[in-house]
């Protein structure tokens, strides 16, 4: 027979070993972590609630959306996560693919709406592009061998044939700088660039061919060769031929379907090149594998929910709520009087700036994290100044944004006599603020990347340029994009800075260029916080936080999800 | 880039007095092989060794240090043309270096310094005119662990030819390169898979293949087998024979039994970064003339 029970003392029954202390702390741990994100979750709550006023609403409206809305997707929701999960995945990427497809195209019209850059501009830039590109893969087939001349082919084409030399608004920064110096020396020197040349082309083909073969042509080149990769077994030429010449007939019948419809033929084009055919592609596939279809059906649930539901409001004369956060919020200016305030040119500054945040601080930051990862020396004096460097830059991280505020000041509006409160100036100011983080999070990428296959580039005779080139950068680059993108949605709601840097409260009009007056989404939401008209402080200013803060979830959404697609595929 | 991994050979330091140096002339008297005969020289008979065969890689009094440690001390030996050189010693006792001084892989290390004389085709690989990247090209390498590229089977094989600027004929020596390497028959349906779906003997056998696409002068193998299950180590085995054909495979092995398969000359090292004897594989390993290594062999050290 076995010992009885009560004599085991080893079990522990008796409690000689206590686990109070590490109990006390899981649950105080717990505890702490769900009070803060509750709070935070009760606060984004009170606030959409400010922006939507759901209460405003008719019962009869909630109820219709709850059955026909709410009640199937989020019962597809739970069955893809219990049964389903590549389902739910397709789903997700369903809905995601033509709604990312949809901000591009939005982002597109702007731009060519306030005619930033004007179609012919456009085609001009592709047409540029295109003939560098060109030429450089021409000089690497004929001439192979001639390293040097390949630096200069390299960067040289692309100089010439988009900017001819110097583009002016680097030449005008160089002089403003070189006047400061009192230099005599000034920047002129200039050739018509290609784009130039086509520009002053008399016959320019129609504006809608040249949005579709400025656009819709690269766009749909670019998926061709993505969808022949992945599928090997079939001649690369023919699917991207498919794909190319289904994408063009698509965006044509634009000009010639779309007003019949009552649509303009741009933004037929623009959401066919950035929505219908990458959503088309990629259902194809989903098709071809039969993996994961069912998910395909919670985008036409959602869709098809919202429709019904909008028809049977109208129906029964339910009324909606009196939301603040509506489409003519989205795309007016501010106003004195809350029903008519808008949202629209914080919104097209505020993108403006984070296109001058991303083009100054990621080739500055992947740069520096390159070169300190892959060229400095480890060892000696110079390893010892790259661990100063190293820290340094850790230290910047924390630097309060004021202080990169009152640094952009002095250092661009001060010294490079550029105009306070521009665009240019309030990106530069924040793209400094999130250099350091942008470093830090590279080298992290790069570091990621095993030593093992340096070794094997190196071994096989590849320089460090090479290596560097062909086998890190391509592994670190989902893991320095995703600290890129985090780091640009972290700065775009940064507000200390463009105080500094003397940009105004309410601009009326949207920028047209970089160096006009910037309106910022943070700046406006701020400046609504002191007015005294109570359905402003209120109302207005929580549309214009819901509005900022669903534009940084979708940036940190795509962030994880590029991270996750390239973790698995790595 | 982290050192660790790089400097993990060649750094311990032994006492070597435990060893007694003044039995080092008594040779085996009655000369019985001291591994199974049929292993260790079956190999080496089929393949009729060229008598008197070129030396490509000569090293002479080459001294390695890691910052204060000395990872090699004063070795000097002859590497013959198209014939499996095999290195065999404890870890620690700067094998590994010795190879990595080759293709000067060791440059990548900060603290390692390099002193003496490795000639490669009669050229001091460490004269200040020698590129270490030109070198690289002459004298491939493969690793313990494999490590093929994350990109498609082709791409990995093509690698080396890309780096160098061709760009005709890719897919003749890409399937050639399969084929030496004995793999083509496993992947040719699936080129544009990823290499990392391949199985770790696969996976290895597409590093060899990418070594080789480039058709080096000198093969550097660093125990090639290591990370591997016994039919895939036996399939790399074969292959090596095989390639010594047409390359000078220079092999670092922890595997007596490895090296007394498939090599034709056998340097054994011993800690402290001394090359204790180098001979032909049979000698070595049937009636070695040092004591030291003879107890290495017959497994009563190391």
């Amino acid at each position: 027979m076995a010992t009885p029970k009560e004599t085991i003392e080893w079990a522990g029954e008796t409690g000689t070993v206590s686990q109070l202390r590490g109990e006390v702390f899981k649950y105080g741990c717990l505890g702490a972590v769900s009070f803060a994100l509750l709070s935070v979750l009760v606060l984004l709550l009170y606030v959409a609630a400010d922006a939507f006023q759901p209460f405003t609403a008719d019962p009869g409206w909630h109820l219709t959306f709850f059955v026909t809305l709410v009640v199937p997707v989020v019962g597809t929701s739970v069955w893809y996560y219990r049964r389903d999960e590549p389902a739910g995945e397709v789903a997700i990427a369903t809905l995601g693919i033509p709604i990312i497809g949809l901000l591009l195209a939005a982002a597109l019209a702007v731009v060519l709406s306030i005619e930033l850059v004007s179609v012919a501009e456009l085609f001009a830039l592709t047409v540029a592009t295109a003939v560098s590109v060109g030429v450089i893969v021409a000089h690497a087939r004929f001439r192979p061998r001639a390293a040097f001349e390949r630096l200069v082919v390299l960067v040289g084409a692309p100089v010439v044939a988009l900017f001819g030399i110097l583009p002016e608004e680097v030449t005008m920064v160089v002089n403003i700088t070189l006047r400061q110096l009192d230099a005599p020396v000034r920047l002129t020197t200039r050739v018509v660039s290609l784009r130039e040349l086509v520009l002053s082309v008399p016959y320019l083909p129609l504006p809608w061919l040249m949005l579709v073969l400025a656009v819709t042509l690269p766009v749909a080149a670019g998926l061709g060769v993505l969808v022949a990769r992945r599928r090997a077994s079939e001649d690369s030429r023919t699917v991207i031929g498919m794909v190319v010449g289904g994408a063009l007939a698509l965006a044509s019948l634009g000009p010639f379907v779309g007003p019949a419809l009552g649509i303009d033929p741009v933004v037929w084009i623009l959401v066919v090149t950035f929505s219908v055919v990458p959503l088309g592609v990629y259902v194809e596939g989903i098709v071809r594998r039969q993996d994961g279809v069912p998910g395909l059906a919670f985008p036409v649930l959602l869709v098809g929910g919202i429709l019904l539901g909008a028809v049977l409001v109208e129906q029964f004369g339910f009324a909606p709520p009196d939301t603040w956060l509506d489409w003519q919020f989205l795309t007016s200016v501010h106003s004195r009087t809350p029903e008519d305030a808008g949202f629209y040119p914080p919104i097209v500054g505020s993108v403006m700036m984070m296109i001058v945040i991303a083009l100054a601080a990621f080739p500055v930051g992947v740069g520096a994290a390159i070169y300190l990862e892959e060229y400095a020396p480890d060892s000696g004096l110079g390893g010892k100044f790259v661990t100063l460097v190293e820290i340094n830059i850790g230290n910047l991280a924390g630097v309060p944004s004021v202080v990169y505020g009152l640094l952009g000041l002095a250092l661009f509006i001060r010294i490079l006599t550029m105009p306070a409160g521009s665009v240019i100036v309030g990106g530069l100011a924040i793209g400094l603020l999130i250099l350091p983080i942008v470093i830090i999070s590279a080298q992290e990428a790069l570091r990621a990347v095993p030593d093992s296959h340096r070794e094997a580039s190196y071994g096989m005779g590849a320089t460090r340029w090479q290596t560097t080139r062909n086998v890190v950068l391509p592994q670190a680059m989902p893991g320095i994009l995703t600290g890129t993108i985090l780091a640009v949605g972290r700065a775009i709601g940064e507000t200390a800075p463009l105080l500094m840097i003397g940009a105004a409260s309410s601009v009326r009009l949207a920028p047209n260029g970089f160096f006009d007056q910037l309106p910022a989404m943070p700046r406006q939401i701020y400046a609504w916080s002191t007015n005294l008209q109570p359905e402003i402080r209120h109302g207005v200013l929580a549309a214009g936080v819901v509005t900022l803060v669903v534009v940084l979830l979708v940036m940190n959404g795509t962030a994880i999800i590029v991270r996750n697609k390239f973790q698995r595929e790595a | 880039m982290t050192n660790e991994e790089l400097t993990t050979d060649g750094r311990t330091e032994s006492d070597e007095s435990t060893y007694d140096s003044a039995s080092d002339a008594n040779a085996d008297p009655d000369g019985e092989p001291l591994v199974e005969q049929s292993i260790s020289v079956e190999g080496s008979d089929e393949r009729s060794t060229p008598t008197n065969p070129e030396t490509v890689i000569e090293s002479r009094g080459l001294d390695v240090f890691y910052g204060e440690t000395q990872a090699l001390q004063d070795v000097s030996m002859e590497i013959p043309e198209k014939q499996v050189t095999a290195m065999i010693g404890p870890s620690g006792c700067g094998k590994s270096t010795f190879l990595r001084c080759i293709n000067r892989m060791n440059d990548l290390i900060d603290i390692a310094r390099v002193e003496g004389e490795l000639l490669f085709e009669g050229k001091n690989v460490y004269d200040p005119d020698v590129d270490p990247v030109a070198l690289r090209r002459r004298i491939g390498m493969v690793f313990q662990h494999p490590n093929p590229f994350p990109k498609s089977i082709y791409d990995n094989v093509a690698y080396g030819l890309r780096l160098r600027g061709h760009t005709e004929d890719l897919d003749q020596v890409v399937e050639d390169s399969l084929k030496k390497a004995a793999l083509w028959d496993e992947v040719k349906d699936q080129l544009q898979k990823s290499a990392l779906d391949l199985s770790g003997g696969q996976q290895q056998r597409l590093c060899i293949a990418r070594a080789i696409a480039v058709d080096p002068a000198v093969l550097l193998m660093d125990e090639p087998a290591s990370a591997l299950d016994p039919i895939a180590t036996s399939k790399i085995e074969d292959l090596i024979e095989e390639l010594a054909e047409e390359y000078t495979v220079v092999i670092v092995t922890h595997n007596m039994q490895q090296a007394a398969r498939i090599s034709d000359k056998t340097a054994v090292f011993l800690t402290g970064g001394e090359l204790v004897e180098f001979d032909d594989t049979e000698s070595i390993f049937e009636n070695p003339a040092n004591q030291r290594v003879e107890d290495y062999i017959t497994g009563k050290f190391g």
